[in-house]
């Protein structure tokens, strides 16, 4: 699919867009914004089988292409979903299970996230998936790398016993290769195989002095001594080398496990970097020092232990092809630090050495014939995840995972394979100055971490989840981009009513005098909608039908508790779920209908409502400071006078209808809905 | 553009007092632009029927409809086609006059009915506001007035104005409003074009106004009309 197509067609908001596996970002930040939790986890875990996970260790490219990102801050969206993975409602997600296996047996060789998604996947395709792991435990790096402080144990294997609920088997201890050769494989009757190694040869620094003293100790095997409770020995003075993940995690872990003073060494400027921004700073905040522009030379040692390190001085010359800067070293800067330890930490490679020639390796990486398909120069071998990008990421690792899962169906059922389609990165586009001079900013949630000292003390989560009212109001933050206003050419009359009551100015009129509107730049306000006069504006966040059926739909359950009153409130205030809960038990007979803002309630929807048969509606908006379009409230009090004159030229009370702003905290003031059931029961009537 | 307001409900429901169907026709032009006839206002009407009939224990059925101009018979017979028009007893129009009387002309078996007031030719003078500035007097002046018409916005719809009541720029009539010729003089003045406001100009030949007028395009004239006199 090329750009364009996108573009014009798919109109996927740049979140999704820039996620590897098309997460529905937008989706379930709407439905957290709802306070529909279990869905908005099902909407994650459908495509993602490891969502406690990547809430808490993606590397989140969906926010850096947040389009509030171009207002004030992205949505935090790794946050916003690990709160819907974490909360108390994530044992009730059930996966839809294959209605009968096809008796097909596949192999996968790793369970990293790559292996795991696969096997994930295939499962509930109804194959019957066996897992090889080398190591004793599961999880690959999430259970060996990443240390606990930022991805619990726990949280692992919880999420990893849930796939093998789907039937998938496993072989831990056994390294493919070893007693078990790939080609073994085939011969026990497994009809494809994924191979999902990893990369986990830790590279040689390739100095003097680094083969000749004890404590030079590669940080791949340093990580995994510590993640499998191995308490390996741990310096005073430690450097570690290297500017990656698994540098930063093992300076953390180093100070977390005595080491007095840790050092990192980066051969390049803190902005070329390739760890996660965060980590680096959490890093500094904990205590590491980092000396930037500076390789090691020489490790010194004294008695058979190493003592000093030498390192020289860099600086930036030309770009290289990766488009980083190329570190030079400057002569007679040469330096030395004393160290008792030196971690190896700058990058790693597939252990192919099991391979035995069956399959092709390229720059020291398993090669796949297609990036895509993932099938290597072995027909129904498979392979994907680090062990053929070389070190990347989880969500890269689980695309992997999940194309490998489709490659295999395909070809275990004799179809030939999906072709390249390599969605290209898509830059968001830029929003006009004028309209992010519009847009109203809301701060972002900050996280709740633990203070430093309390960290050092051992591996506790540094991170805490988000409440409820954190994540609400986060996911509140979300433009809804491409679920805004879209015009029926063929209804619209020109009339500009639209272009007038657009609070960010977004309709505007073509030479042609048509009316346009620019999908990408709205943010599904909904005023348009209902003041075009012609109803030739349909929207996709709470269109006008969805909330003509719901109120419909709730007169139709109200269980003849009068007087029945049909209550439309707003989701931008500051309410729980336990709130619409709480007024579901103590008023059966108010019948709520949620909405993203009352600028989506029509004059002819409350009359509607009264036809239905309510006796009374009551609207509740949010605190103004909550308010993301404050400037529309002035004509949605407007719209309800109106109502309100309509109704009394009916003869009812326009004291029926009821628009209040709901108080700072809850749903709506208990006076307010005993106040209005008296006037609508009459004078004298008690409730 | 013609601008409308709507009927009070009250008036309405008297004019369909007694009829158990009824077919609300909108019209999608003009009316819904002011919106005062468009499919919103035909939703509104609709469900204050049925909610008063309702009350009054009335078994009625409403159904709603919009056209595109129900000044133009096509779009009336396009109707036709869409409603059963004979399972009506009623049809309420939401166009202005003309659309009600051509809707009338079309279905003559069956009472139509206006639910708004045809008020003036007019301007969009703000979101929701309308303001008068024509009343299509079939002898247009506006080339000597600086643009601003006397008969629409002098009270008095002088052609030679002002009169002896216009105080600080104000009218005597109402002095809410501004002196429609102290705003000529001032457009005038500021054209640098004033010599013309001496100028007297004529009575006003209300020949050209006979009702019912009849306006036929230079172009058309041959093709639908014989006697070519008939203007
Ligand atoms: C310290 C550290 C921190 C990281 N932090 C982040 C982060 O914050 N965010 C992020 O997105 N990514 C991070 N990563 C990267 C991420 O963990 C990897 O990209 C990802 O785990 C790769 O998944 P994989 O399934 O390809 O391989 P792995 O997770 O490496 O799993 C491969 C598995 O295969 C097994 N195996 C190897 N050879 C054999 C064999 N012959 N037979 C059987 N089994 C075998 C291994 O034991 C292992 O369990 C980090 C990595 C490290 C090391
Ligand atoms: S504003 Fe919302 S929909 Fe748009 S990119 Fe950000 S998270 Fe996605
Ligand atoms: S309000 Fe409706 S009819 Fe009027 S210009 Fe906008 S889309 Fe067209
Ligand atoms: S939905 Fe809101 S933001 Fe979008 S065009 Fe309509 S009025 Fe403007
Ligand atoms: S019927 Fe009246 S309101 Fe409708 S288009 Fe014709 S002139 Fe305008």
């Amino acid at each position: 699919m090329t750009k364009d197509e996108l573009s014009t067609e798919i109109k996927y908001p740049p979140c999704k867009l820039a996620c590897p596996i098309l997460t529905d970002v937008r989706e379930y930040i709407q439905l957290i914004a709802e306070r529909r939790f279990e869905e908005a986890l099902a909407s994650i875990r459908n495509l993602n089988p490891l969502p406690r996970v990547c809430g808490r260790i993606c590397t989140h490219p969906c926010e850096a292409a947040c389009k509030r990102g171009q207002v004030d801050e992205p949505i935090a969206i790794p946050a916003l979903k690990r709160f819907a993975a974490d909360g108390p409602w994530k044992g009730r997600y059930k996966a839809i299970m294959p209605d009968k296996s096809t008796g097909q047996k596949v192999a996968v060789v790793g369970s990293g996230p790559a292996g795991l998604a696969a096997a994930h996947d295939l499962a509930l395709l109804g194959h019957h998936v066996t897992i090889f792991e080398a190591l004793p435990v599961l999880g690959g790096m999430l259970r060996v790398g990443v240390p606990a402080y930022r991805l619990p144990k726990n949280v692992v294997d919880e999420e990893i016993q849930a796939i093998l609920d789907l039937g998938v088997e496993v072989k831990t201890g056994v390294r493919i290769g070893e007693e078990i050769k790939l080609t073994d494989l085939s011969e026990q009757g497994y009809k494809a195989v994924f191979v999902a190694i990893g990369a986990h040869k830790d590279r040689k620094l390739g100095i003097a002095g680094e083969d000749g003293f004890e404590g030079v100790v590669s940080a791949v095997s340093f990580l995994k001594a510590v993640n499998q409770g191995e308490n390996p020995k741990v310096g005073k003075k430690v450097a570690v080398i290297g500017g990656g993940n698994t540098a930063v995690d093992s300076a953390r872990c180093l100070l977390r496990m005595g080491a007095e003073t840790v050092h990192m060494v980066y051969r390049r400027s803190r902005d070329e970097m390739p760890a996660a921004k965060e980590e680096i700073e959490e890093a500094i905040h904990e205590g590491v020092q980092v000396s930037y522009l500076t390789s090691p030379v020489e490790i010194f040692g004294e008695d058979g232990n190493v003592s000093a390190l030498r390192c020289i001085k860099n600086e930036l010359g030309e770009p290289d092809v990766s488009g980083r800067r190329i570190p030079k070293s400057v002569p007679g800067s040469e330096f030395t630090i004393d160290v008792d330890m030196v971690i190896a930490a700058i990058g790693q490679a597939p252990d192919s050495s099991f391979l035995d020639n069956e399959l092709t390796e390229r720059d020291k990486r398993i090669y796949v014939e297609d990036p895509y398909a993932l099938m290597t120069t072995h027909p129904g071998v498979f392979a994907g995840g680090d062990a053929v990008t070389g070190p990347a990421t989880v969500v890269e690792a689980i695309s992997a995972g999940k194309r490998a899962g489709i490659s295999i169906d395909l070809y275990l059922r004799g179809e030939p394979l999906p072709t390249t389609e390599q969605m290209e990165a898509v830059e968001t586009a830029k929003l006009s100055p004028a309209l992010i001079e519009k847009t109203r900013k809301f701060a972002r949630c900050s996280k709740i971490s633990l203070p430093a000292e309390a960290r050092l003390k051992g591996f506790d989560e540094v991170d805490a989840v988000l409440s409820e009212d954190l994540a609400t109001k986060e996911a509140l933050r979300c433009l809804h981009c491409f679920l805004g206003a879209r015009i029926d050419k063929e209804k619209c009359i020109s009339c500009l009513t639209c272009v007038r009551v657009c609070p960010l100015g977004i309709p505007t009129t073509t030479k042609m005098g048509e009316i346009a509107i620019d999908p990408f730049a709205c943010q599904a306000c909904g005023m348009c909608v209902l003041e075009c006069p012609v109803r030739a504006i349909d929207i996709s966040l709470d269109p006008h039908s969805k909330i003509a059926r719901e109120i419909e739909w709730a007169i139709s359950r109200s269980q003849q508790v009068e007087p029945v009153i049909v209550g439309f409130f707003d989701l931008h205030g500051n309410f729980r779920s336990s709130d619409v809960e709480s007024l579901r038990q103590d008023y059966p007979n108010i019948l709520p209908v949620m909405v993203f803002g009352l600028r989506r309630v029509d004059t002819s929807d409350i009359l509607k409502a009264f036809e239905f048969g309510a006796d009374g509606v009551l609207l509740a908006g949010c605190p103004s400071d909550t308010d993301p379009f404050p400037e529309t409230a002035d004509r949605v009090k407007r719209r309800m006078a109106h109502a309100r004159t309509m109704l009394e030229a009916l003869g009812i009370d326009g004291a029926r209808l009821e628009v209040c702003d709901m108080p700072d905290e809850g749903l709506v003031e208990k006076e307010l809905i005993d106040g209005l059931i008296q006037r609508i029961k009459g004078p004298g009537q008690a409730r | 553009m013609i601008v409308a307001t709507r009927k009070p409900f009250t008036e309405i429901k008297d004019l369909v007092s007694g009829h158990r169907k009824i077919l609300i026709v909108g019209c999608g032009t003009c009316v819904s632009v002011c919106l005062a006839g468009g499919e919103i206002e035909v939703s509104i009407l609709a469900s204050q029927l049925r909610i008063a009939l309702g009350l009054e224990g009335d078994d009625v059925q409403i159904d709603e409809a919009i056209v595109e101009r129900q000044c133009n018979r096509e779009f009336l017979v396009l109707l036709g086609k869409k409603k059963n028009m004979t399972d009506y007893d009623v049809i309420v129009s939401m166009a202005c006059g003309a659309g009600v009387q051509l809707l009338g002309d079309v279905y003559d078996q069956k009472p139509v009915v206006p639910a708004l007031n045809t008020v003036f030719i007019g301007i969009e003078e703000g979101p929701g506001i309308w303001a008068e500035r024509c009343q299509s007097c079939g002898n247009c002046v506006l080339g000597e007035t600086g643009d601003i018409c006397p008969i629409t916005m002098c009270p008095k719809g002088l052609l030679n104005g002002p009169c002896s009541g216009s105080r600080h720029g104000r009218c005597e009539v109402n002095p809410e409003i501004e002196c429609a010729w102290v705003k000529i003089y001032d457009r005038l003045a500021a054209r640098g074009d004033l010599e013309r406001i001496s100028k007297v100009l004529p009575p006003r030949k209300n020949s050209r106004r006979a009702h019912p007028a009849v306006a036929t395009h230079e172009a058309y004239k041959r093709r639908f009309v014989k006697d070519e006199k008939i203007v």
